[in-house]
């Protein structure tokens, strides 16, 4: 892959949720190690366009597709494709904190025992690594055998992320990921988010959050991509009317 | 600065005349309980003058209308314990299966008729399920196998686990629903498929549930006395096999009740049976409950 190239590649994208047309010819490129935001009003298809881009749509009953999407070169949608190893490369983070209820420990082994890692000194390291990575080893170096429930909301989001990076994906999607969360628990994971070098694609409700954590910036609107560029010429000089609007806090 | 004063406003006459009927409604069913279980073991214990407790406990010779009469209820109380086991064997595999079956696999639509009718077996009356034993399994056993009888252990735990499969399936695909979508989501965004995130989340996420399933469906088993009444054979002995009748202590007691003289020390001995039942049934609830506790957090 080139350097600075698209990681993710997303060209004319329809998708349809029955007969209900969710996202209208939707194209795309998220560059690789840099953070991606998707910001409009509700319901304009933001977490729909997201879940495409690890297949978690699959599951929905009577969605359908048409137009591609790459993720590192190769067409996730295709017939030879397979969506357990996708989501593997491209992990995610949900809105709500999602922990098993199990020990933090064996919630960031989760996905790298399904790979087969079943070695103790590897899946301490792993452990280690990934809970560092998150900003939250020195929270809870000392009590990794404790349920992840027991956590506040941001520790259990930074489990979250620790989780999803302990399979060391290339592309981290994340939905409103602090939505759930305190402004310290907030800062904290767009700290995280700044610092982290991996591929993200975050939606977001907070015109300042994808200020600061995002090199680039995609506004939809009723299942369009209305426009999409660098952060900065977004919120400084939109080209649309309709993104201006948004946010400026006209609508939405 | 004003004294501070309580914030829960002061009950009005109606609410606490609430109050107390519920206060007496918990009474009278606690009461009764305790009431229950004294006059149980104190008719049990009317035993002792025959027979030592070690005795009715350990020996295998049931003999209450010879003379002198002799009262070892090991072979009824392994009866029970055999019939259970057996049932269980049957019922907690197909019980639980269903029940993901259900949760997970099934789609809506089949889902929408399988669960209600999973729900109305278990409304079947166990003289029904118990005919069915006599009339069908029995004599299917008899002639496929060329057994002397089809009453038997065999027969009695099956009947006994269509009895308990409704149930255990039914609560645990309540267990199973219950494991928030979340959860089910974050596991497939990890990239495992469904049947990893079957058995690595939603069965360790609704353990408590399930094992509570399982413990109720068999203590049904374990008091059932109609269904053992008719298909166990109801021989009082230590089975050898499962091809073998026993005499579970329920089907006993329904069978022998009838003909004892209050007071006398067959009148006893079946209080006595009565007493380990109700401890058994006391021990198999307080297992339910401690799983549902020790299972509760991950
Ligand atoms: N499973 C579904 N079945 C049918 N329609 C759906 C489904 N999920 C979403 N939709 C519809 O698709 C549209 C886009 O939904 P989506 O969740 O992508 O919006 P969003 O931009 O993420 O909104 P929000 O900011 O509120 O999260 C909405 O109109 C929604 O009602
Ligand atoms: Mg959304």
């Amino acid at each position: 892959m080139v350097a600075g190239g698209p990681i993710i590649e997303a060209r004319d994208v329809d998708f349809y949720y029955g007969a209900f047309h969710a996202l209208k010819g939707v194209s795309l490129d998220v560059a690789a190690k840099e953070t991606t935001a998707l910001i409009g009003p509700s319901g304009c298809g933001k977490s729909t366009f997201l879940k495409l881009l690890n297949r978690m749509n699959d599951f929905v009953p009577g969605a359908r597709l048409s137009g591609e999407i790459k993720v590192a070169g190769r067409s996730i949608y295709g017939s030879d494709s397979d969506p357990v190893s996708i989501r593997r490369l491209v992990g995610m983070v949900f809105q709500r904190p999602n922990p098993f209820p199990k020990s933090i420990y064996d919630n960031i082994c989760y996905g790298p025992r399904l790979i087969g890692a079943r070695k103790k000194a590897d899946l301490d390291v792993l452990v280690e690594k990934a809970l560092k990575a998150a900003a939250l080893w020195d929270d809870v170096k000392d009590k990794l055998t404790k349920s992840a429930l027991d956590l506040s909301g941001g520790q259990q989001q930074r489990v979250c992320i620790a989780r999803a990076l302990a399979l060391s994906p290339e592309i981290l999607l994340m939905d409103e990921p602090t939505s759930a969360l305190d402004p310290i628990a907030t800062a904290k994971v767009e700290e995280w988010i700044k610092e982290a070098d991996l591929s993200i694609v975050i939606v977001t409700h907070n015109m300042q959050q994808a200020a600061r954590v995002s090199e680039h910036t995609a506004f939809f609107y009723l299942g369009e991509l209305v426009e999409f560029g660098p952060t900065m010429e977004i919120f400084t000089r939109p080209r649309e009317r309709r993104t201006e609007n948004y946010i400026t806090g006209r609508f939405g | 600065m004003s004294e501070a004063r309580l914030l829960a406003p002061k009950l009005s006459p109606t609410e606490k005349g609430f109050r107390l009927f519920f206060l007496a409604a918990a009474i009278v069913a606690l009461g009764q309980m305790f009431l229950i279980a004294l006059f149980l073991l104190n008719e049990a214990a009317g035993l002792l003058a025959t027979a030592p407790l070690g005795d009715f406990l350990f020996s295998k010779d049931w003999y209450p209308t010879y003379e002198p009469p002799e009262f070892g209820a090991l072979a009824l109380i392994v009866g029970s314990v055999v019939v259970t086991i057996g049932s269980s064997l049957i019922a907690t595999p197909v019980g639980l299966g269903l029940a993901i079956y259900l949760a997970f696999l099934a789609g809506r639509r089949k889902r929408e008729w399988i669960k209600p009718a999973v729900e109305l077996m278990a409304g079947v009356p166990s003289v029904v399920l118990g005919f069915i034993g006599l009339a069908v399994v029995a004599p299917f056993l008899q002639d496929v196998l060329d057994l002397p009888t089809g009453l038997n252990v065999l027969n009695a735990s099956f009947i006994l686990a269509l009895m308990a499969i409704p149930s255990i399936a039914s609560l645990g695909e309540d267990a199973l629903a219950a494991v928030p979508r979340d959860v089910l989501d974050a596991s497939y965004a990890l990239g495992a498929t469904r049947w990893e995130t079957i058995w690595k989340v939603a069965i360790p996420a609704a353990m408590s549930g399930l094992s509570t399933a399982v413990i109720l469906g068999l203590g049904r088993a374990l008091g059932e006395t109609l269904v053992v009444l008719m298909v166990a054979g109801g021989a009082a002995q230590i089975p050898t096999s499962i091809f073998d009748s026993v005499r579970p202590m329920t089907a006993t007691l329904a069978a022998e009740m009838g003909e004892t003289a209050i007071g006398s020390a067959h009148y006893h001995a079946l209080f006595a049976l009565g007493a380990v039942l109700f401890v058994l049934t006391l021990a198999f609830n307080l297992l339910a409950y401690w799983l549902g506790v020790r299972w509760r957090r991950g």
